[in-house]
């Protein structure tokens, strides 16, 4: 999927301050809910506030929540991270399921801004052995090596060749001979 | 009119205070909405951006309000909500002398003497805190450092232990665990030493208020953690690799090291490569590869210091989180108890101290 097209900018995966490692902090710092108490497009908001909001901010407790009714203005929400980004999103017109959901969405997210990921994984230690080099499983018996050398010179994987081959069934032949078995 | 004032005073209102370039992040509506804007909206609010920008310019930057300023602000229920993130439980009073600075006590006591309201202000500042959260800070780190990296000399625990308790560091560290709307101090935008007092401040509040086990636990989550990532051999290299590790070798009773020119390639280019091996007494210890041989010669050395302080690239994965239930008795333990210096290496006795 090429990105000339797309307006997203992209990136590897990761998370501020290492976070998970340690402990996970919750990202969201704070969130704004903006609603008017008349309006009918912050109906959504307003029955959120009555019913679900309480058991969100039970169970994130590490994140502030403010409520700021506002006359004749369209409700929205603004979320707050910790690494100091904002996410605003108008909630005009949701109902309160939509708000819950895109509040649960809110506190999921890092603050870093939405990006297309290039890969799911990302490590700082891309190689444990060691990145290949033509030196690496060199034999250094080439360093002082005549060539033509008769083991270096062959192609590595020659194999044995025929009679090698007859010389090997000869000496298994030669095993099964019950009078030269070694005694068990 | 109405309508622009209205979208003025709310692109005015997100103005200020850090708005990053992606601001915006609208809901995907099902059915979505044609926004028909007048023909002199855009050139209007071009024309504002523009001259915006010419001020901001003029004054050195945009203006930035502290997060206190706003109406939706209340403190005690950041502070609530700063301990839950965590999941540390503060006393209340600790955490809010660790997140009071000196210049604020003096600011308002100068303010209202000069209203001329006598000020009882009972605040106490963090200059005790942070001086004992400073002390701990080394303790609970040398001690990690020391039960991890078992077979490093003192100097590299020295140079790890100056990088994680370094202001950048902490102040990083500070920042993202939102301390920065937090602090009570005079200077806005907060300077580096003000979020690194606050952050040791708030460690030895830590510990006064739910034990030095719970906040030997915290330091490793957060401060320690910033060593992932960093190669530790960035953060120090002996000076004189060859030197040391003849003196290595001659204290254990080993041979001389013996470099021998193991691969080169390219001799007569720029780009000439020489590999030489590090032998002791006919044994393969190392290979090092440099753009000639003298360069060559100190990465073997280095890498066969490497190797016997087990600091290579292949060495084990630092342990984090859950993965230090089992050694926290061993770190506690290895606190006050510094490893070898580089002068005195020797592998038997770190074999020894290897629990």
């Amino acid at each position: 999927m090429s990105n000339s097209h797309m307006f997203l900018p992209s990136g590897f995966i990761r998370t501020p301050l290492q976070n998970g490692l340690g402990r996970y902090i919750p990202q969201l710092q704070r969130i704004t809910l903006k609603f008017c108490k008349n309006h009918g497009g912050s109906r959504g908001v307003r029955d959120f506030i009555e019913s679900d909001l309480m058991e969100f901010a039970k169970t994130n407790p590490g994140t502030v929540v403010y409520l700021k009714p506002r006359r004749h203005r369209s409700p929205c929400m603004v979320a707050e991270y910790l690494n100091g980004e904002r996410e605003y999103l108008s909630c005009h017109e949701f109902s309160r399921d939509e708000v819950h959901k895109w509040l649960s969405y809110m506190c999921t997210r890092s603050g870093i801004p939405v990006m297309r990921f290039r890969k799911y994984q990302h490590t700082d230690y891309p190689t444990v052995q060691g990145v290949w080099n033509p030196f690496t499983h060199q034999a250094p018996e080439i360093n002082i090596a005549e060539f033509p050398h008769e083991v270096l010179s062959r192609p590595l994987d020659h194999g044995p060749t025929a009679t090698e081959q007859l010389i090997e069934i000869f000496k298994k032949t030669q095993i099964e001979d019950p009078a030269n078995k070694p005694p068990n | 009119m109405a309508a622009l004032w209205k979208t003025c005073q709310q692109c005015l209102r997100y103005g200020f205070s850090n708005v990053s370039i992606y601001t915006s992040i609208t809901a995907v509506n099902v059915i979505s909405k044609r926004n028909f804007k007048a023909h002199w909206v855009a050139p209007t609010l071009r024309e504002l951006k523009r001259r915006k920008v010419i001020e901001d310019d003029r004054n050195g930057g945009p203006k930035i309000f502290h997060r206190s300023t706003f109406l939706e602000w209340n403190y005690d229920a950041e502070i609530f909500a700063f301990s839950n993130r965590l999941g540390e439980k503060f006393n209340d009073l600790s955490l809010r002398a660790a997140l009071t600075h000196k210049s604020y006590i003096e600011r308002e006591t100068a303010r209202l003497s000069d209203i001329g309201v006598e000020s009882n202000l009972q605040f106490q500042d963090n200059e005790a805190l942070s001086q004992k959260g400073g002390e701990l800070l080394s303790k609970f780190i040398n001690g990690y450092l020391r039960a991890v990296f078992t077979q490093v000399p003192e100097e590299l625990i020295r140079a790890m232990h100056d990088f994680l308790t370094s202001n950048p560091t902490l102040e990083t560290v500070a920042r993202h665990i939102g301390l920065g709307d937090l602090m009570l101090c005079a200077d806005f935008p907060c300077k580096t030493e003000t979020y690194v007092k606050s952050f040791k401040a708030i460690v030895a509040a830590l510990a006064e208020s739910s034990g030095e086990e719970r906040a030997r636990i915290f330091v490793q989550d957060l401060v320690v953690t910033q060593l992932y990532g960093q190669d530790v051999n960035e953060l120090w290299n002996p000076v004189d690799p060859v030197g040391n590790l003849t003196a290595i070798l001659k204290r254990e009773g080993k041979a001389e090291p013996e470099f021998r020119l193991i691969r080169q390639a390219g001799s007569n280019s720029i780009l000439g490569v020489y590999y030489v091996g590090l032998y002791s007494d006919k044994n393969f210890i190392s290979e090092g590869a440099g753009e000639s041989l003298e360069v060559a010669k100190e990465m073997a050395a280095r890498e066969a210091l490497k190797k016997f302080f087990r600091t290579e690239d292949s060495m084990r994965a630092l342990p984090f989180g859950r993965q230090l239930k089992n050694i926290q008795s061993k770190i506690a333990q290895l606190e006050n108890q510094p490893n070898i210096p580089l002068s005195e290496w020797i592998s038997e006795k770190v074999m020894s101290a290897v629990h």
